[in-house]
């Protein structure tokens, strides 16, 4: 990468688990750029360390060897959005997106007007005092994605965030999303197994090998800036998809 | 390690592998040696203190007698074979009581998680009998199996009874219905719907129960021996204080703390090698 001050820089960085004889590899040697603003999406195998280098990035965990450099003014740059379980059953709606700030600190009058504005934006302004498990799935992802956008982070780590969504649902929230992050310019690593997403989303798409995850393919979707979820509709962005689906085929056959 | 290096304007904050990951072997190695030392040290400094404390005059020897008395005159009384009578006695009352609280717990348990009916009529009666401390009953199973082993061995079947019960009622309500449904859709019959799906899925929570019964059953034979009977540890423990042998006490108290220890411990393994697919217990604490 030409970028002479990335974002994220990741040097020969490997995680293993276990001790020998039971060790397995699970990720790398993986170098990787990520420039300021970007949105960076990792395609790949079940099982191939995406979300290990994503763990890695949140300090949820450590590498076994190498260093991943995040260039950021706070200790604590990352929000994070998990697939499932992210968001608390114990807290309401609006205490749930409030929940970064109140860790942070931030006074209840701001946090909650912050957090107020978030539910707004994300069309969830009247479920404020609802609890979670009265949503659909739909909905208690959004209020996921908007806890982690509500503290600003420097960098947001996403981990399959609606694979466990319908194919409907899926795609509504994807426009969202694409709409969300044209604005917004945070720098994203996103995880997913849909190359359509991908696609959709990325300014830059990884094909990750299996285990251990290593980046086989790199690929700049051709879409210009803004844009929207039409292109799915396009030629190029069939062509493009069976590209790489003949690619990551390969990897998730054998494993 | 995550550190923050001065940069311009930004710093750059770095994820790099910590001593875990730079030197795994080693890192466990130590790690395990100072729990194991932990677990060592710190009793041991426990008795070493009480040891000095006895000699230095700081408490009453006659009334905490030294760990050096104490365990001398166990081991002359174990050699002697004074012991031994008063060990197995309090053994056998608790591995019978054990074995038919378990049982009968289990199979309540069961019956009462499965068919809602049996669940219906008889869970606000046992509810009632759970609260009632079961060294109060000690008259009635008196009345009713005399003096003798019956009633000792009774308390303890009743006090283990209504751990077994509860935690197998409870495992067998949590099983998911995803597992009872898939059995269902095969056509399992009533047996090959135990055997294969809620006997294996409450097993774990079962055990856990079986494990806090263990170590509740030889608290409680204790305390029954000390009111009725004329043998066993706790019968030993209140006799000698009433001699005012107190390091034949303490030598009872230490017996009890090894038998009920080792009897856990037992229960613990059983379960481990019983349910081979659940996650190990990390710590000891855990149940």
């Amino acid at each position: 990468m030409g970028d002479p001050h990335p974002k994220l820089h990741a040097t020969q960085l490997t995680r293993t688990f276990g001790r020998a004889p039971h060790q397995v590899d699970a990720l790398g040697p993986l170098e990787l750029s990520v420039a300021p603003g970007e949105f960076v999406c990792l395609v790949g195998p079940s099982g191939c360390g995406k979300s290990t280098l994503l763990r890695i990035a949140a300090g949820l965990l450590r590498p076994t060897t190498g260093t991943l450099e995040i260039r950021t003014r706070s200790l604590r740059p990352a929000a994070m959005i998990f697939q499932d379980y992210g968001i608390y059953d114990w807290k309401s709606v609006r205490a749930n997106v409030r929940f970064g700030l109140d860790i942070q600190r931030v006074p209840r009058r701001t946090a909650n007007a912050r957090a107020d504005e978030w539910l707004t934006r994300m069309g969830l302004a009247d479920f404020a005092h609802a609890y979670p498990a009265t949503l659909s799935g739909g909905m208690r992802q959004r209020v996921a994605i908007a806890r982690a956008l509500a503290v600003e982070p420097e960098l947001l780590l996403m981990d399959e965030p609606f694979a466990a969504l319908d194919a409907q649902l899926r795609t509504i929230l994807q426009d969202e999303l694409l709409d969300l992050t044209q604005t917004l310019h945070t720098t994203t690593l996103f995880i997913t197994h849909s190359l359509e997403e991908a696609l959709v989303l990325g300014d830059r798409v990884l094909v990750m090998s299996a285990r251990p995850g290593r980046i086989i393919a790199e690929h700049r979707p051709p879409f210009p800036r803004p844009r929207t979820g039409d292109i799915r509709d396009t030629p190029e962005f069939t062509a493009l998809k069976g590209e790489l689906w003949e690619l990551l085929r390969k990897e998730a056959v054998p494993a | 390690m995550t550190t923050i290096a001065p940069g311009r304007e930004e710093s750059v904050l770095i994820r790099r592998p910590g001593p875990h990951e730079l030197h795994p072997v080693r890192t466990h190695r130590r790690r395990r040696a100072l729990e194991l030392s932990l677990a060592v040290a710190v009793p041991l400094a426990l008795v070493l203190w009480w040891q000095l404390a006895a000699t230095q005059g700081w408490i009453d020897p006659r009334v905490y007698p030294a760990p050096s008395t104490i365990f001398s005159d166990g081991w002359t009384r174990a050699a002697a074979g004074d012991l031994w009578p008063d060990v197995w006695a309090t053994t056998k009352r608790v591995l019978g009581g054990y074995a038919i609280g378990t049982a009968t717990g289990y199979a309540l348990g069961l019956l009462m998680g499965s068919l809602s009916l049996v669940r219906a009529a008889l869970e606000p009666l046992l509810d009632a009998l759970y609260v009632v401390p079961k060294l109060a009953l000690l008259p009635v199973f008196l009345n009713m199996f005399g003096l003798g082993e019956g009633p000792q061995i009774a308390l303890v079947a009743a006090t283990v009874f209504f751990f077994v019960w509860i935690s197998t009622m409870s495992a067998v309500l949590a099983i998911p219905s995803g597992h009872r449904d898939a059995g269902r859709v095969f056509g399992a019959t009533p047996w090959q719907m135990f055997r294969h799906v809620l006997l294996p899925a409450s097993l774990p929570a079962v055990l856990v129960g079986a494990r806090i019964a263990a170590g509740v059953a030889v608290l409680v034979i204790v305390a029954s021996e000390q009111i009725a009977a004329t043998n066993g540890l706790g019968h030993l423990i209140f006799d000698s204080r009433a001699l005012f042998e107190n390091d034949v006490m303490f030598v009872g108290i230490v017996c009890v703390a090894v038998l009920g220890v080792v009897f856990s411990e037992l229960v613990r393994v059983a379960g481990r090698l019983l349910t081979p697919w659940a996650p190990r217990d990390r710590g000891r604490g855990q149940s």
